[in-house]
């Protein structure tokens, strides 16, 4: 059968919200085994302790996006439905602002909110004070809507994947991400040994 | 330096990547969209906003859009039911490798009370964050990274950057 399932209308929205818990228990199983259910593990990426955060996720998005080039190349996958309907959008300076805030919140609450939801189930007290810190957060954004409601739907640029936007194939692009993430290896186990903070 | 007892008895981080990748990957062949998270805390906000103020959140030109006229309650969301469903992963996780444990994760010789009242602090400025990059480390930085969305690049790289600047400051919070 040929992906995306739910936008080739193969299953129904009602099946979809099943799916969505398995997927969930997943999500949220592989994230403990990562270890990022504890702030600690999550933030000494930062002090060069650590560099697992680095190593899950850049593995992690390698591995889905040559995963659904491939797919696509053998057919299996329409990746074509993604780039019309369902890429996230790019809104370039607000994803940048929000890319500050949110490197703040993280290095200073010592969560992301999916990790946050596994600390939760730890037990991590933290976890719970920063989930209820965000709700506030996102009560002040959308009180604040009349100030930045302009602002938040600014440089909207539509949906724009990199290898378009530096006019080159979506195959090229995937080998340069999967390049420098193996790159970005590197320099992590660099990183350790260099580990400023703990000398 | 020996590791720490909280970076114990976890997978190899490349195999936990690689094993996170595929949960992606499955996610794109059934639905077309990836994971998320920050999302199902905006939904969540909504409606306990709702039940305080319904009118000031139906008319609010943020919340509105979840209180859309003809639209389903808004936590019946399929990124609502994923984060429900990693809550139960997580605990299943937690429990099969006996790791259950009330605790406040922070350096070792940084006051509880400091380190809540920054997680409160950090979950609040984050909050906003989400909602101007409209996802998170999931929605945007994993999944957007993994479809090479321009935007979801520009906040992966923000976000890092931010935070190894900004780790400095808050180092006695980790240390």
């Amino acid at each position: 059968m040929t992906g995306p399932l739910y936008l080739n209308e193969v299953i129904s929205v009602h099946t979809s919200l099943f799916v969505a818990i398995g997927i969930g228990v997943l999500f949220g199983f592989v994230l403990e085994r990562a270890g990022f259910g504890d702030s600690r593990n999550l933030t000494s990426i930062f002090y060069f302790r650590d560099m697992r955060v680095l190593r899950v996720m850049f593995s992690a998005l390698v591995t889905a996006m040559l995963g659904l080039v491939i797919l696509n190349r053998l057919g299996l996958f329409d990746y074509s439905l993604l780039l019309d309907y369902s890429l996230l959008k790019t809104y370039f300076w607000p994803q940048l602002v929000g890319g500050v805030l949110f490197g703040l919140g993280f290095v200073v609450g010592g969560y992301c909110p999916g990790t946050a939801v596994v600390g939760v189930a730890s037990g991590k007290i933290d976890s719970i004070v920063f989930l209820i810190g965000m709700i506030v957060g996102i009560d002040i954004f959308a009180l604040g809507m009349p100030l930045w409601g302009a602002f938040y739907k600014s440089s909207d640029m539509g949906r724009i994947t990199l290898w378009q936007y530096f006019g080159t194939s979506m195959e090229t692009m995937a080998e340069i991400i999967t390049i420098a993430a193996l790159g970005a290896f590197v320099m992590a186990w660099l990183a350790e040994k260099w580990a400023p903070y703990d000398k | 330096m020996n590791a720490p007892d909280y970076t114990k008895g976890y997978w190899n981080p490349f195999l936990a990547g690689i094993a996170l990748g595929l949960v992606l990957l499955l996610t794109f062949y059934i639905m077309g969209t990836g994971l998320g998270a920050s999302g199902a805390v905006a939904r969540t906000a909504a409606v306990l906003s709702h039940v305080a103020a319904p009118q000031a959140v139906e008319h609010n030109l943020y919340f509105n859009g979840f209180y859309k006229s003809g639209a389903n309650y808004p936590l019946i969301d399929w990124m609502v039911f994923e984060v429900i469903g990693v809550f139960f992963g997580g605990l299943i996780g937690v429990i099969t490798a006996k790791r259950f444990k009330l605790s406040v994760g922070k350096g070792a010789t940084f006051p509880v009370s400091a380190r809540l009242l920054l997680a409160f602090v950090g979950g609040v400025v984050g909050g906003i964050g989400t909602r101007f990059a409209m996802g998170c480390t999931s929605g945007q930085a994993l999944s957007g990274g993994a479809t090479m969305v321009v935007g979801s690049w520009v906040f992966m790289m923000t976000v890092f950057a931010t935070a190894f600047v900004a780790a400095y400051f808050v180092r006695k919070e980790w240390q």
